[in-house]
């Protein structure tokens, strides 16, 4: 299952060099960025048409969400062998609670701070308050139903999903069916993938811990993981509230790039969405979830783009290519069930796939060895 | 005739599967040092037994103590916790996880939890708000301990390593050290079966109930059972419970046998007492058995 870059490091070091690391380089990347935002400040200032890389960026928070979405679905139904299919239920909770605090709070700045540090730091609070807020939803919908035999689970996050749809569309406060517009547009290059990053870390971390193992075995037999001492509802549960906060961190980063946030971004359609990615990816491979994520999220963008351009501006066209969306996920489920039912790379991750002879990374230490041969 | 620590007790236990009686009034006393044999025909009750032991079924009547502690309706994880671990009839590893995963898992850490389980107990007991508090306290300990993970903190590492290094010598152990990281579902089948008890042994029991440890093994790899069994008892210092059908075995190891039939225990004595109870050979094992005995064979 693992292989860690940081393998050769030790205490505090190995657990805290990733992130510092991914900080650092996102941090160049964001500067970058500003750098050349500035220049073409400058050069439309002069007159001149300079590219400007904004759609990309937007394009790029989108696959971002739709990593961390998947990343955290997996950990619930890959690892721990459970079906939850209202994960845009929790993705909304952490966008509404994030998004309001951060338009209530627009006008103030932290004293002290410069502005830009400021809204930063209170778009972390609500980014964290959001989650926190759907990480108290996954406890409280997964600790009854997760305690029951079966896939009682699917049904309450279904039912879960609904319920959160409708009673925002019926709340003024949350601009109910028209949505919330005016948030403050603090999501950045770095903030979204600096995200994806914990995401995914903490996954990895999990999933090669003596907990994911937990997890590993009650996705392969609860009797027997709870014959031998394993808590398997408190497992569960604890899952499920890791994969909530982080789909409420997913939808929190969403409502800060977006211009609008309505009951119509989360719907089952988005749920499902973020089911068919995990299982293209894989049930239980962790970077299988992001290249479905990646993959999926740009292939529509993309086709989008095309008939955009092919319709010579022409919005129609495009607009039905949105259409056959959910059509085409299904029809492209059924088809990965037929042809490739463990998803892309089953329960491996792409390091276990990759051809024999590429160099590879040294193993950690303690860190398991790949789950043996799959069956081809 | 025993006279270690009394680890396990069954008082009268009975269950019903919809009219069925599947077990009546079974008494049983594992002390510490104890090999015993469960034996009977198919569908006497034997397997329900161990489910009513781990806690898979709850008896409809009777008491199950665990180290004087009574465990009636606890959670099956929870009696395991006491010191109660079993294998399985037909084979329940982790298919996909490698060997040493199966046993890791069972290998819980021994983790230092935030607020210490001392500290918590007095509070449980009190009751009421008290016991939700505990209750709440013990949830705030799993959540640090999934952080410790996540942050990867030097005290988990250390966790982590001594939890490698035990599932290691329990696969030598049981003779499964070049089967580290093979599947579990590709190892040949009396591999399987060790391995088994390699995970149950990772749980650090006190009784290890073992549901026909030898079905689907040749002769020899029966004989090396026997032995392994015996050892295991000594080594770590178990009260070993052993449903089998191989009568050479139990009879070659057991120094206690029940007979269930039709959920009733129709005897319990020595081994050679229970050969000879015509009772037993009745309704288990028949004329043949008898006949193939070396001692009564013989002219
Ligand atoms: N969950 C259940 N629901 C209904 N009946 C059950 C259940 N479990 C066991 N039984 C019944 O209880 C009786 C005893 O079954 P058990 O599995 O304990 O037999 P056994 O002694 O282990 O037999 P074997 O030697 O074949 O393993 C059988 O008649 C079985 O059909
Ligand atoms: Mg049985």
């Amino acid at each position: 299952m693992g292989v860690s870059p940081s393998s050769g490091l030790r205490g505090w070091t190995r657990g805290v060099a990733p992130l510092a690391l991914a900080v650092a380089v996102l941090s160049v990347l964001q500067l970058g960025l500003n750098a050349w935002d500035s220049y073409a400040d400058g050069q439309a200032a002069l007159g001149a048409e300079v590219f400007r890389p904004d759609f990309l960026v937007y394009l790029s928070s989108l696959v971002a969400v739709n990593v961390v979405l998947t990343v955290s679905l997996n950990i619930v139904n890959g690892m721990t062998g459970q079906f939850s299919i209202g994960h845009a239920g929790f993705m909304a909770v952490g966008a509404y609670i994030a998004g309001k605090l951060s338009f209530e709070v627009k006008e103030l700045a932290i004293s002290g701070l410069p502005h830009a540090v400021s809204d930063q730091v209170l778009f972390t609070l609500s980014l964290l308050a959001g989650g926190a807020a759907a990480a108290l939803c996954g406890f409280l919908v997964g600790l009854p139903s997760l305690r029951l035999k079966g896939d009682y689970l699917a049904i309450v996050t279904l039912g879960f999903g609904e319920i959160i749809r409708v009673v925002v569309q019926n709340t003024p406060a949350l601009g109910a069916a028209l949505g919330i517009s005016g948030i403050p547009q603090h999501s950045s290059l770095f903030m979204v993938w600096l995200w994806v990053f914990i995401t995914v870390l903490a996954a990895r971390r999990i999933a090669n811990s003596s907990h994911g193992r937990s997890l590993w075995a009650i996705r392969e037999d609860e009797v027997a993981a709870e014959a031998m001492g394993v808590n398997t509802t408190g497992y569960k549960v604890r899952s499920f509230v890791v994969s909530s906060f982080f789909a409420g961190i997913a939808g929190g980063l969403f409502a800060h790039f977006v211009p609008i946030i309505n009951p119509g971004s989360f719907t089952f359609v988005k749920s499902m969405e973020v089911v068919v990615m995990v299982v293209a990816g894989g049930l239980g491979s962790t970077t299988g979830a992001i290249l479905a994520a990646v993959m999926l999220t740009l292939l529509p963008e993309g086709l989008r783009s095309l008939f955009l351009a092919v319709g010579g501006g022409d919005a129609s066209l495009a607009q039905k290519v949105d259409q056959v969306r959910m059509p085409v996920y299904g029809v492209l489920l059924v088809v990965l069930m037929l042809v490739r039912p463990q998803g892309l790379f089953g329960t491996k991750e792409i390091w276990d796939v990759l051809p024999k002879w590429l160099p590879r990374l040294p193993r950690a230490p303690n860190s398991p060895p790949a789950r043996g041969k799959e069956a081809a | 005739m025993s006279a270690g620590e009394l680890l396990l007790r069954a008082e009268k236990c009975s269950i019903e599967f919809g009219g069925l009686r599947a077990l009546e009034d079974f008494d049983l006393e594992i002390r510490r040092g104890d090999l015993k044999g469960l034996i009977g025909p198919n569908g006497a009750g034997k397997t329900t037994a161990f489910n009513l032991l781990t806690g898979v079924y709850r008896p409809s009547s009777g008491n199950i103590l665990v180290g004087g502690q009574r465990v009636n309706g606890l959670q099956p994880h929870q009696i395991n916790r006491l010191g109660l671990a079993r294998t399985f009839q037909n084979i329940r590893l982790f298919k996909g996880l490698c060997a040493v995963d199966n046993v890791r898992v069972a290998c819980l850490a021994e983790s230092t939890p935030l607020i210490s389980k001392e500290r918590l107990e007095p509070l449980r007991k009190r009751g009421g708000v008290s016991a939700a508090v505990a209750n709440a306290l013990d949830a705030t300990n799993n959540y640090y301990d999934w952080w410790r993970a996540l942050l990867l903190t030097p005290g988990f590492q250390q966790e982590e390593r001594d939890l490698a290094s035990k599932a290691e010598r329990l696969l030598e152990v049981m003779g499964l050290s070049h089967r580290r990281d093979e599947e579990a579902r590709n190892l040949p089948y009396g591999e399987q079966r060790r391995l088994e008890i390699a995970r149950a042994l990772g749980t650090r029991p006190k009784v290890l109930l073992l549901d026909e440890p030898a079905a689907g093994m040749n002769t020899r790899e029966k004989a090396d059972l026997m032995a392994l069994i015996r050892q295991l008892r000594d080594r770590f210092s178990l009260g070993i419970l052993v449903i089998e059908h191989d009568m050479k075995l139990v009879m070659g190891i057991c120094e206690e046998i029940t007979v269930l039939d039709h959920g009733e225990t129709i005897a319990r004595d020595t081994p050679e007492k229970v050969r000879n109870d015509p009772k037993v050979i009745e309704a288990y094992l028949g004329e043949p058995y008898r006949i193939s005995d070396p001692r009564e064979a013989r002219p």
